[in-house]
């Protein structure tokens, strides 16, 4: 019987193969005092355990970067740069020389020390870092420990092809290792998904799950294995018909990019003839350049918050150069400016913001619009210079985070404003630029009706629309599994958007993480969404999904799943929309 | 001895890597380099100590280069980080 076991999609890809189980050598740290004439002797021992330790690090980054290009040695170069820092590298010696410790009970003082300081961080993300210290101390250690002869685990083949790997846990070294074997995929079962290894793993493009509870005590040796590392999920002991169905998906990768070459220059139209508009979120010269290349239908976010991280607030003439730039570069293309996005996870030192950063709740607090609205002055100069740049091309402006009409009100009065003001001091801009809003919050999202007639267009947030309609926050990865954009809610909640802004006659756009994940693609559609706002990136992959969808016939299987009552939790939407597709 | 204040623009703040090309640009130089946030001041050429400065994206750093070419340590800093550490974000 197939045996499903869960963890952390940590890089994408499928493998098959028999599973090894990685018995990992156990580390013995002798802690001991030494005589006083042993001391240099001990110094001598450390030095070159370091060495060796040095050593393999850089063979290692070596070897991943023929491989794999930068990230991967990067990782491994912060490993290197631990061993070298004098923290790990002299700090030891002292205890030697001074207490006279042996190298390894030196060596771990230190290392406790350093995790000390580290769990004082505040940062989530620098406190994980402790783990990297870890790991490279671990390594010096089983230098110095003459019985392993440094290796990790004592029961790895040379070869493993067509092997996944199953460990306790996995070192950024140690992957590199099992990689250079040829290891067809790896599973751990401790690990998080932001993890040096994870990072690794999915730029040396290794199919991983982390995190599976017990994998080494549920899975035996030998056994067939499939992973499906786009899900998180590995499956022991498949049937036949598993087997077969993932073998085409194999196939069906290795073709994916080259059939994603063939629908460029095709036209985006759903099989029933719906034209769907694709554009690009961009903000850097790159992006704005691929948008052009793919080609986009224009940008449909342009976020302007890294004028505000520079330092100083922007004048209206820095910002106008770098409208006027991403203008020219779009040659034509049109482009809609996003006002000032901060607030929450994106705080400013050098910004005068005084209440936003008191605030204990920073996603429900003084962000985005709101902030603007509190600092006109700030807003006005923004709106000045979003004007002007619109005499150079087509602009259009979006406002993100709206709640209530008064605050659309009061954005238009400011507008109004500017643009007295500009015509006065004789600067052209486009009388009829389009005034759209984001809709990220759920009030204002069943609110359309209201919002939408002071607005052009509407734009949906996804993120943060989730994130304040499922109450898990979006920094939070123990609330990660919240985050789901099939709740019925969330489904629900997107399609009365796009039913009120049909019925307003007003366009919708979709800009975040779901619109660029071709998954939810035919969902959208099936929604009623008809334009998509992503990373450039990934516009061939959500087109590719267009062109094969017939658009009525997924809407009347969304309708069934949500007419479904209490059958509807057992039933999986997207496949649901799938077979919709097949089975007439 | 110069100082100069610079902001960590790039998205993901001083994390591990960027963290680590820092360490490389400021160990290119003779000059001493001191990193400082807040209160807390590191040696800019030791991996620990500029990791444990957490510094996310917007937060304003002070930089201190003292030595032979300082001025060059300097720019080479400012400019590593206003490049964004060559992320792309």
């Amino acid at each position: 019987m197939t045996l499903a076991l869960t963890g952390h999609a940590v890089a994408r890809g499928i493998a098959i193969g028999q599973c090894h189980l990685a018995e990992r050598n156990e580390l013995e740290i002798g802690e001991y005092r030494i005589e006083p004439g042993e001391v240099d002797q001990e110094i001598q021992r450390f030095r070159s355990a370091l060495t060796s330790a040095r050593e393999q690090l850089e063979h290692l980054a070596g070897q991943v970067s023929q491989d794999s290009g930068a990230t991967a040695s990067e990782i491994i170069q912060v490993h290197i740069q631990m061993l070298a820092d004098s923290s790990i590298r002299e700090a030891p010696e002292q205890g030697i020389r001074e207490d006279l410790f042996n190298a390894e009970w030196a060596l771990q003082t230190q290392l406790e020390k350093i995790l000390a300081e580290f769990r004082h961080m505040t940062d989530e993300y620098i406190r994980s870092r402790g783990e990297d210290v870890v790991q490279v101390v671990r390594l010096v250690q089983r230098k110095l420990s003459e019985g392993s002869e440094g290796k990790e685990f004592s029961n790895i083949p040379d070869r493993l092809a067509d092997t996944l790997v199953i460990a306790h846990e996995l070192t950024p070294g140690e992957l590199a290792g099992l990689h250079e074997r040829g290891v067809a995929g790896v599973i751990t079962e401790h690990g998080s998904p932001y993890s040096h290894t994870a990072i690794l793993a999915s730029s040396l493009g290794i199919p991983a799950v982390f995190g599976v509870r017990m994998a080494q005590s549920l899975i035996r040796e030998g056994e067939l294995l499939i992973l499906d590392g786009r899900l998180g999920v590995v499956y022991a002991n498949p049937d036949d018909a598993f087997i077969n169905h993932y073998h085409d998906i194999q196939r069906i990768t290795s073709g994916f990019r080259k059939s994603l070459e063939n629908i460029r220059s095709l036209p985006s139209n759903s099989l029933d003839g719906e034209i769907i508009e694709l554009q690009a979120n961009a903000e850097r010269e790159d992006e704005l350049g691929l948008a052009v290349d793919i080609p986009a239908d224009g940008i449909g976010l342009y976020r302007t918050e890294f004028l505000y991280l520079r330092g100083e607030a922007p004048n209206e003439e820095t910002q106008l150069a770098e409208y006027s730039t991403a203008l020219k570069r779009l040659s034509g293309l049109p482009l809609t400016i996003r006002t000032m996005d901060l607030g929450a996870d994106k705080t400013n030192d050098a910004l005068d913001f005084n209440l936003l950063r008191s605030s204990i709740n920073p996603a429900l607090g003084l962000r985005a619009i709101r902030l603007c609205l509190r600092d006109t002055n700030l807003f006005k100069t923004q709106l000045r210079a979003i004007l002007r740049a619109s005499a150079h091309g087509k602009v259009k402006c979006l406002i993100p985070m709206l709640t209530s009409v008064n605050e659309i009100l009061m954005v238009k009065s400011l507008m109004q404003e500017a643009r007295e003001e500009l015509t006065l001091e004789g600067y052209p801009f486009d009388q009829s630029m389009l005034l759209g809003g984001m809709i990220e919050v759920p009030a204002a999202a069943l609110a359309i009706e209201d919002l939408g007639q002071h607005l052009d267009f509407l734009s949906v947030g996804t993120n943060d629309l989730l994130q304040y309609a499922l109450a898990a926050d979006r920094v939070d990865e123990q609330v990660a599994h919240l985050l789901d954009p099939l709740h019925p809610g969330v489904v629900r909640l997107l399609q009365h958007i796009f039913n009120a802004s049909d019925s307003l006659r007003i366009p919708v756009t979709v800009c975040g993480e779901m619109a660029g994940d071709r998954r939810y693609t035919r969902l959208l559609l099936a929604l009623g969404l008809r334009s998509f706002s992503m990373h450039p990136g990934r516009i061939l992959e959500v087109k590719q999904v267009v062109t094969e969808t017939h658009i009525p016939r997924a809407a009347a299987a969304l309708l069934h799943w949500l007419n479904l009552g209490n059958e509807r939790h057992h039933t999986p939407l997207l496949r649901l929309l799938d077979q919709s597709q097949t089975s007439h | 001895m110069i100082e100069k204040e610079a902001n960590i623009i790039n998205k993901l703040g001083l994390h591990a890597r960027a963290a680590s090309k820092l360490v490389n640009c400021a160990s290119s130089y003779s000059s001493a380099v001191w990193l400082k946030r807040g209160d807390r001041e590191v040696n800019g050429k030791s991996i620990m100590g500029v990791l444990t400065l957490a510094a996310s994206q917007g937060t304003t750093l002070l930089i201190r280069t003292d030595g032979k070419d300082e001025q060059e340590a300097m720019d080479g800093l400012q400019q590593l980080i206003n490049e964004r550490f060559g992320e792309g974000e």
